[in-house]
């Protein structure tokens, strides 16, 4: 009967527990609305830097990316490339040759990074090719070797599709090695910077240029089949990688590891302030409803209902209360997230500040499960805490005096 | 049999500094099947003389006891169970909880005590049939009459087979229709029942049916006397 009369308490003012059970919807559906976009710009980013950027796992000589030496190469890389894809984990394996080059166009010059691929392979790992917006891919054969850039990088230039630039750099033996690409393709990420700076070339056009020799690579890129394994596929790939670095995308981005870790960590905060708030709220209802029932909570104690058990009466009302509007908000949250899990929030307006960011500008709302439980336990214990001040008021009444109160 | 046992009861609580001594000295002694009416004008300490019998308020000095158990020792928690075991409440304002229909306002002190249902639901329903309430148990305190509120009270100070009843000013909100009608139905559960009433009250038809009356002054007994 505790259970049912406090649930009928909640209900006694039925105005003021609307207004706040819509306060406490609204504050949780903002809260997880916000949490489950937030978790989408950064899925989105994630998504972005793994399978556009790094891929999962990569494998370098020791200190290649520390001073970026074409002299620090993966030997037999045909071989390490196989064994990796035989991994049960490993989608793909792709080998790059890397350099540094100096570019020099028609309309400027600019730096950059000038990345190798076997276009096959390639496109088995990251996704550049299908973020072509003009021109096409590595794949054709032409008389001058082909390069794909970016957008951003296109834009400095004023570079076209069909546009030469010339790419010089340092070779293997230390001799300055210009040659001519032909611009085949232009790409278009939602990070802006790398669009700037990264290029795309042939592998056998690069190695020629550096004068690499027959199987060796500066780097293996590896899809997994789920990116959170990173850390548990990096020790088979280690095995097959003696006497080579194995790095996961956290590794080797560990702004992008920050990131995911201070999400959670910012939204929790973000949703502990608007608790915070709508706990004053909750506790002014409480307090009301309790001291408007001081000849009745007197009356309790006269005939027997112990100190406990009103305490806990009190504190059932609280929660009744909140999980109530909690609930409403979390659902009304969860499905206005389900909607546009599937269909965009359309941010083009600021997709020049977002994408310098490396943010996309169409989000797609993202929600797990266990950020739904952990919000419910906090809506749980925001009407817990807030219940034991007018608890405590409760407890503090004379039963003699309560009965006769007017 | 003497079910309580007052002994220089005396209670002073201090008003602006100054001590005002609400009940100063009172002895007193009641038997089971009683029907008593403690009058007096206001300020006499008829209140805080039924609070202190019921375990609600603390003595200054003095003993209560009931049953052979001295409540003053007792600790609040004790406190708590030997009143919802043993003492019945009928208050001024009937105090019913408003969420709950009639039936559920009896129930609930049997479901403090840890009866079950089905004898929770039997026993309300006796009761409120005994007060004449057998066709108006699902009613909320909000649908009924004063009269019926208090006669709800009743059945509710009853259903935890308490050694008595303690009924402060129990008519005062009452018109005279209903205060005949409750008092008809104290005097014959105190006749048929054999159950133990103490009234504080200003109204002079309960004690018209009083069988002893006790008059306080100044916090003690001017007169105690027990018709025939």
């Amino acid at each position: 009967m505790i259970w049912s009369i406090a649930w009928r308490n909640v209900w006694r003012n039925k105005l003021r527990s609307i207004i706040m059970i819509a306060a406490i919807a609204l504050g949780l559906f903002a809260g997880v609305f916000t949490m489950a976009f937030m978790q989408g710009a950064v899925d989105a980013r994630i998504q972005s830097a793994t399978k556009t950027e790094l891929a999962h796992l990569q494998v370098h000589a020791p200190d290649f990316l520390a001073n970026n030496d074409i002299a620090l190469k993966i030997e037999k890389a045909n071989e390490m490339v196989r064994n990796i894809e035989a991994l049960d984990s490993v989608v793909a394996a792709s080998e790059r040759l890397i350099a540094e080059p100096f570019i020099m166009a028609a309309h400027g010059t600019g730096g950059g990074k000038l990345i190798g691929v076997v276009p096959q392979q390639e496109k088995k790992v990251t996704d550049i090719w299908e973020k072509i917006i003009d021109g096409e891919y590595l794949e054709h054969e032409s008389r001058m070797p082909p390069v794909v850039i970016g957008e951003k990088l296109a834009k400095r230039l004023r570079l076209k599709v069909g546009t030469r630039i010339n790419v010089q750099m340092i070779d293997r033996s230390g001799d300055l090695s210009m040659k001519g690409y032909r611009v085949s393709g232009i790409y278009r990420t939602t990070n802006t910077a790398y669009d700037e700076s990264t290029l795309f070339v042939k592998f056998d056009d690069l190695k020629a240029q550096l004068g690499m020799e027959d199987n060796t690579a500066h780097e293996i890129a590896v899809l997994l089949d789920n990116g959170n394994e990173a850390t548990a596929v990096k020790p088979s790939v280690e095995k097959l990688a003696a006497g080579y670095k194995v790095q996961t995308w956290k590794e080797l981005s560990p702004e992008m590891s920050l990131l995911t870790d201070s999400m959670d960590q910012y939204m929790y905060v973000f949703i502990l302030i608007i608790l915070l708030a709508l706990c004053f709220g909750i506790i002014n209802t409480m307090l009301m409803s309790v001291l408007e029932r001081v000849k009745e909570i007197g009356m309790l104690m006269a005939v027997g209902m112990n100190k406990r058990r009103i305490f806990f009466m009190i504190i059932l009302e609280s929660v009744m209360l909140t999980v109530t509007g909690g609930a409403l908000g979390i659902l009304l949250g969860s499905a206005v997230t389900k909607f546009f899990e599937t269909r965009p929030i359309n941010l083009t307006m600021f997709s020049e500040g977002l994408e310098s960011y490396g943010f996309a500008s169409q989000i797609y709302t993202s929600l797990r499960g266990d950020t739904l439980v952990t919000i419910a336990i906090l809506v749980v214990i925001t009407g817990l805490l807030s219940a034991l001040w007018p608890a405590r008021k409760a407890l503090k009444l004379n039963p003699a005096e309560a009965t006769r109160a007017e | 049999m003497k079910i309580i046992e007052i002994k220089n009861l005396k209670k002073t609580y201090e008003d602006n500094s100054i001590p005002v001594h609400a009940v100063n000295g009172v002895s007193l002694s009641i038997e089971e099947g009683e029907f008593t009416a403690i009058v007096g004008p206001s300020g006499s300490g008829k209140t805080t003389l039924l609070n202190i019998i019921g375990g609600l308020d603390d003595a200054s000095e003095g003993t209560v006891t009931i049953n052979g158990v001295e409540i003053n020792r007792l600790s609040s928690r004790k406190l708590t169970d030997f009143r919802m075991n043993n003492i019945g409440f009928v208050f001024q304002a009937y105090n019913l909880i408003p969420v709950f229909t009639a039936k559920e306002n009896v129930e609930f002190v049997m479901h403090l005590q840890g009866a079950k249902k089905e004898h929770r639901e039997a026993r309300a329903t006796e009761l409120l049939k005994a007060v004449g309430l057998g066709e108006m148990m699902d009613r909320r305190p909000s649908k009924l009459s004063g009269g019926q509120q208090q006669r709800v009270a009743v059945a509710r100070a009853l259903a935890s087979k308490p050694k008595f009843v303690l009924a402060d000013e129990p008519t005062a909100n009452l018109d005279s229709k209903s205060t005949e009608n409750l008092l008809d139905i104290m005097e014959q559960l105190n006749k048929e029942e054999k159950i133990t009433f103490i009234f504080s009250t200003h109204d002079q038809r309960v004690v018209n049916k009083a069988r002893r009356v006790v008059t306080l002054e100044d916090g003690k007994i001017k007169s105690d006397i027990t018709k025939s």
